[in-house]
């Protein structure tokens, strides 16, 4: 087909231009659009899963805490979640010593720490030291007072060392007269909480 | 759309105008070549000036030249065929050619058909008619190249084929070879061909000719068609088969009605149209118009082309654009619903949430705090259960003095004892004392529950690394004999 002079052909070419122009404007908008819609309904589908994941959780820790609620209110009562009680901790040290029918003690308590991550177990776990001082007659009265300790006592704590050191060398009397000082290291162990019914 | 044309019928008496379109046709008129026919003519060019147009020429003044030229393509055919037109027909304004076959032997020449109208003055009042209304003229081309197109229509097949056609009061004899035409010629109506046995002389006469020229060869059997709508030509017929050179057949009007799919009715009343109709959705294959009068149809035909072009790109634009937004808004119906599904799922967790009591510490971890407060109410440093295998062994041992004991939780299923004793009597007889401190240790090793006996201080330390130092004086005091031990204890 020989060529005619492009003047003549001015308004087609234009015309094929101006439909290039808005076929592309077009197809670049509408690829536009559908990208952004994939995109907000990807964001749509992980906003779902999480929705899932957050009624599954949800249902869960209702699960939880019909299960152990009540126990969990026990432990409050007990002291273990929330501030230490050291007031209840040296009256039952106190009790302890009077129901073991021991003759005194003396007592130490150290500033409340962090107890190891390993006994943790990712809770915030702390710990308090006290030192507890006391003759003793013979050698089981210091279990006597332990039992007697756990017994009267409404915290959680471990035995974490004790020496028991015989105050003279001389041989035992039959009197009733301490012949051994008791030193015991026990650890109060209490869980954190910043929740208002712990506090 | 883009077939949409007129077929002009040009006579140098009239010119006839049909709107051709496919399956659909439309005639419309006949004008004289006078003042008025012009001017009519011209308004129904105006009307349609934006339609290709095809002029069909049936005229006396044709020639028809057959000619074997050699193979050549591009730029050196058009040089061929222009030298040989220019050779053939002189000064001849429209001239054409048109390659029909290529020979099978030798050197493979190529078989033309050179045409050209001798006199076409008659042409030039339509022509100005097109020109000044810038009418896009495709071509121009002889009646017997659209009668070879009705032949084609028609399905003839003999080798030898003679088309008799009665058209606008002449007659008009076109011979085909293999249905392509070779020869043709108008005899116009001041000759006496209305006798039947005139026409069969005519035909005769042509094939006479035929033979003569080497178009037709001479032992070849004439398959004559006769096409009249008038029924004028039927009484030639029996003459005709009557010889046993020709053989004659007449074509009625309903056949060829069907062949060119148009109505009966429509045919009857404008018969002119039928090789019009034929040749109408078909390529120019011999085209008379010189290049200068095809300028308008080149540019026709290249602004078609590019209206189509940007036609089909709209399209494509459009089609996919369609795509793409009713997809995006599929996608966002979709991201609306889930969206809707993550507000009911949301509200649903708010409900289980609101109903929590108050709680210090997150509701995962309230299992944790319960077995954690098991687990360190399990009292490691059991002393009593400690206390009994030591005691056990110290019975067993009454010279051994107990100083001091550290009972120490190691928090890994063990406890540490530390004990510090004497022996209560001491001779000075420092390996008795060692030995009987050995025997305390053996039997404390084999305590159950002790999982290990370490001495830490003795005596006396023999060991070569140490300093050792003492006295020999005979004083003796059991103080000397201190000694400590460690025990590793399963709790």
């Amino acid at each position: 087909m020989t060529r005619p002079p492009l003047a003549s052909l001015k308004t087609s070419m234009l015309l094929l231009l101006a439909a290039v122009l808005m076929a592309a404007a077009g197809i670049f908008w509408s690829h536009q659009q559908d990208t952004e819609a994939r995109a907000a309904l990807q964001a749509q589908q992980t906003a779902l899963h999480a929705a899932h994941a957050r009624q599954e959780q949800g249902r869960t820790e209702a699960r939880l805490i019909a299960q152990h609620i009540d126990a969990y209110h026990a432990l409050i009562a007990r002291g273990f979640v929330g501030e230490e009680n050291r007031l209840a901790w040296i009256e039952a040290v106190h009790l302890a010593n009077r129901d073991a029918r021991l003759y005194g003690l003396t007592y130490t308590l150290s500033p409340r720490t962090v107890a190891p991550a390993t006994l943790a177990g990712g809770l915030p776990l702390k710990q308090t030291r006290m030192v507890v001082k006391m003759p003793l007659l013979v050698e089981t009265d210091l279990p006597r007072f332990l039992d007697a300790l756990r017994a009267r006592t409404p915290g959680v704590f471990r035995v974490s060392r004790c020496r028991l050191a015989r105050i003279t060398d001389t041989p035992p009397q039959p009197v009733n007269r301490p012949e051994l000082d008791a030193e015991c290291e026990l650890l109060w162990f209490t869980v954190a909480a910043d929740g208002k019914e712990a506090k | 759309m883009f077939s949409h044309r007129l077929i002009l019928l040009a006579t140098p008496r009239q010119i006839g105008v049909l709107d051709w379109r496919p399956g659909r046709m439309h005639w419309l008129g006949e004008f004289a070549a006078d003042t008025a026919g012009l001017a009519a003519f011209r308004q129904i060019v105006v009307k349609h000036a934006q339609l290709p147009m095809l002029l069909v020429a049936d005229t006396v003044d044709e020639d028809y030249r057959s000619e074997i030229l050699p193979h050549v393509q591009g730029h050196a055919r058009a040089e061929l065929l222009a030298r040989k037109l220019k050779q053939v027909f002189r000064n001849a304004r429209f001239t054409g050619a048109w390659r029909q076959t290529r020979e099978t032997a030798g050197r493979r020449d190529d078989r033309y058909l050179l045409a050209a109208f001798t006199d076409a003055d008659w042409l030039t009042p339509w022509l100005s008619v097109l020109h000044r209304e810038r009418v896009p003229l495709s071509g121009i081309t002889p009646l017997a190249m659209a009668c070879q197109q009705l032949l084609s229509k028609l399905r003839a097949q003999e080798p030898h084929t003679l088309l008799a056609c009665r058209l606008n009061n002449s007659l008009r004899l076109s011979y085909y070879h293999n249905g392509l035409l070779r020869f043709s010629r108008l005899i116009g109506s001041d000759t006496p061909t209305q006798l039947p046995g005139n026409v069969a002389d005519e035909i005769a006469k042509t094939q006479l000719y035929l033979a003569g020229q080497r178009i037709l060869p001479r032992e070849a059997r004439l398959h004559v068609l006769l096409l009249d709508p008038s029924g004028q030509l039927d009484s030639a017929q029996a003459p005709l088969n009557a010889d046993p050179a020709f053989s004659a057949r007449l074509i009625d009007m309903p056949s060829l009605a069907r062949a060119l799919r148009i109505p009966d009715d429509f045919l009857a009343a404008t018969p002119e149209v039928a090789p019009l109709a034929a040749i109408a959705g078909e390529a120019v294959q011999l085209n008379l118009a010189p290049p200068e009068l095809l300028q308008r149809h080149t540019e026709f035909r290249w602004r078609r082309s590019l209206n189509l072009a940007a036609g089909i790109t709209a399209a494509i634009g459009l089609t996919l654009t369609a795509t793409y937004w009713l997809h995006a808004q599929d996608l966002r119906d979709q991201a609306l619903q889930i969206q809707s599904e993550v507000q009911r799922g949301d509200a649903r967790h708010a409900a289980i949430v609101r109903n929590f009591p108050a709680l210090a510490t997150r509701p995962d971890q309230l299992g944790l705090t319960l077995a954690l407060a098991t687990q360190l109410n399990r009292a490691p440093l059991d002393v009593n259960a400690l206390l009994i295998p030591l005691g056990q062994a110290l019975s067993a041992h009454p010279e051994v003095v107990v100083k001091a004991l550290t009972l120490q939780d190691t928090a890994d299923g063990t406890a540490d004892i530390t004990l510090e004793a004497r022996l209560s009597d001491f001779d000075g007889n420092y390996r008795a004392a060692m030995s009987r401190i050995d025997r305390f240790v053996a039997r404390l090793a084999a305590t159950p529950g002790v999982a290990s006996v370490e001495r830490l201080t003795s005596p006396v330390d023999t060991a070569s690394t140490a300093t050792l130092t003492g006295k020999t004086t005979g004083e003796n005091a059991p103080e000397e004999t201190r000694f400590s031990l460690s025990l590793q204890v399963r709790t």
